[in-house]
């Protein structure tokens, strides 16, 4: 059995008094790619952030590769994560983006791996400034950023948000490429998405995260690629 | 030590393609030489005192509007939150918006001390190349404190009005000192004389610069 990537014990996180996530207990195996879907609000966001140690559990813990996400250390830069945010500079260009990224990361070789993640997700437009993206291709050099320095875990909510057709396909197949090379990686959706490879389906309810059991009454599940 | 060079060379390109900070900076630094030469109307005894507390207004304002604009720019789509969870080390991050500060500041410095030779009539000389060190420790002390408080400040919703707020109070025993020893400076007394001012001001630097080094990783980290 692969040993656990992401564990969570018994974690609870409150905002105020507002009880957001309760008594959580997941355990994501290595080379896993895992689902959690919910509704707006439902808490897969704030769940990827203490997943990430960029917010702290209320009580319990999220262990991450072994190490605690309260003190992550040198286990951050084995973590890539996409938000809602797309954490790029609006007044620099894609290309000075991602080489920006891969110097932080020690990357030897930033401008020729920029271009080469450019080129995955599609891009035409490297030299233009992000500011002058539309929101599609905000994400699209969102998930080059997220994916280039080829994470073991990969955190990706609603990668698909904003994408058209085209672009969902060439993600889904980043994130099976990503998988087949022994990658981790939990994905946040509104609804069951079918990516062409094995997923273990989770969902959030009333702040729990419960196996995703029923799928005969699951939504319409999208089928992506493959 | 990449990683510091990376952020130091990112905030420095944002800085030269925008402008925004060093631009807004150097018109607040005339209209304070404007406002200040016309109120006071400076007589030749008091010049170099006068000169030297418009300097330090200058750098006080000018330094809080550069560091929260660096905090700004982090905070717009997020990006202190990849910062955070990049391998750089806190400390490091620090060390580099920290540079990056004192550049903007040490720049739009060297206009205004231009500006203040102009509205208060000083000679070009000895007396303002001793005015450096002063202006060096003044710079990288409050470069420190801004851009510690200002990551705190950028965070909250009226961050503006909080920056101010707490910066100032810390820092006004080393605007007595930066004053104090610019305007010896000015006053063509040899840098011997203003050594007690400039070893306060040094300390204040220290003092600053640890504090940044070891509360700026709570400081980002959010709840």
């Amino acid at each position: 059995m692969a040993r656990p990537a992401v564990e969570t014990r018994a974690l609870i996180k409150t905002f105020g008094v507002v009880p957001v996530l309760r008594d959580i207990n997941l355990q994501i195996s290595e080379g896993r790619c895992a689902l959690l879907t919910g509704g707006n609000g439902s808490g897969k966001s704030t769940l990827l952030r203490i997943i990430a140690g960029l917010s702290q559990p209320t009580s319990g813990d999220a262990i991450v590769f072994g190490a605690s996400s309260r003190n992550l250390g040198v286990v951050r830069r084995r973590i890539g994560m996409l938000t809602h945010q797309s954490w790029l500079y609006p007044n620099l260009t894609a290309r000075e983006n991602l080489t920006f990224y891969a110097e932080l990361y020690g990357m030897p070789h930033g401008d020729g791996l920029a271009e080469k993640w450019i080129a995955a997700v599609g891009l035409a437009a490297a030299n233009d400034r992000v500011r002058e993206f539309s929101r599609g291709m905000e994400q699209r050099l969102s998930i080059a950023r997220a994916m280039m320095m080829a994470p073991d875990l990969l955190l990706l909510d609603e990668p698909f948000a904003a994408l058209d057709p085209d672009a969902v396909a060439m993600v889904a197949d980043l994130i099976r490429s990503a998988i087949a090379r022994g990658c981790t990686a939990l994905l946040t959706a509104h609804s069951q998405l079918d990516l062409g490879i094995e997923i273990d389906r989770y969902q959030i309810v009333n702040g729990r995260v419960v196996p995703f059991r029923d799928e005969s009454r699951a939504p319409q599940r999208s089928r992506i690629g493959a | 030590m990449g990683a510091f060079a990376a952020v130091l060379r990112k905030d420095l390109r944002l800085e030269i393609r925008s402008g925004q900070s060093t631009i807004a900076l150097f018109a607040l630094s005339l209209l304070i030489m404007v406002v200040l030469v016309f109120a006071l109307n400076p007589q030749p005894i008091d010049r170099a005192r006068d000169a030297a507390a418009a300097l330090w207004v200058a750098l006080v304002f000018g330094g809080m509007l550069g560091a929260t604009r660096s905090m700004i720019a982090e905070n717009e789509n997020g990006c202190m939150r990849a910062l955070t969870l990049s391998p750089i080390d806190p400390a490091a991050l620090y060390g580099a918006k920290l540079a990056a500060a004192f550049a903007f500041m040490a720049i739009v410095e060297i206009a205004a001390v231009g500006l203040i030779t102009l509205f208060f009539n000083l000679d070009f000389g000895a007396d303002l190349a001793r005015l450096a060190p002063s202006l060096m420790f003044g710079t990288l002390g409050f470069a420190a404190l801004a851009t510690l408080l200002a990551a705190i400040s950028s965070r909250t919703r009226a961050g503006d009005l909080l920056l101010p707020i707490l910066a100032i109070p810390l820092f006004i025993p080393a605007i007595i000192a930066g004053v104090k020893a610019s305007e010896a400076a000015l006053s063509g007394f040899p840098l011997a004389a203003a050594s007690q001012w400039l070893g306060i001001l040094a300390a204040f630097d220290v003092l600053f610069i640890t504090l940044g080094a070891l509360l700026f990783e709570h400081v980002i980290r959010e709840d």
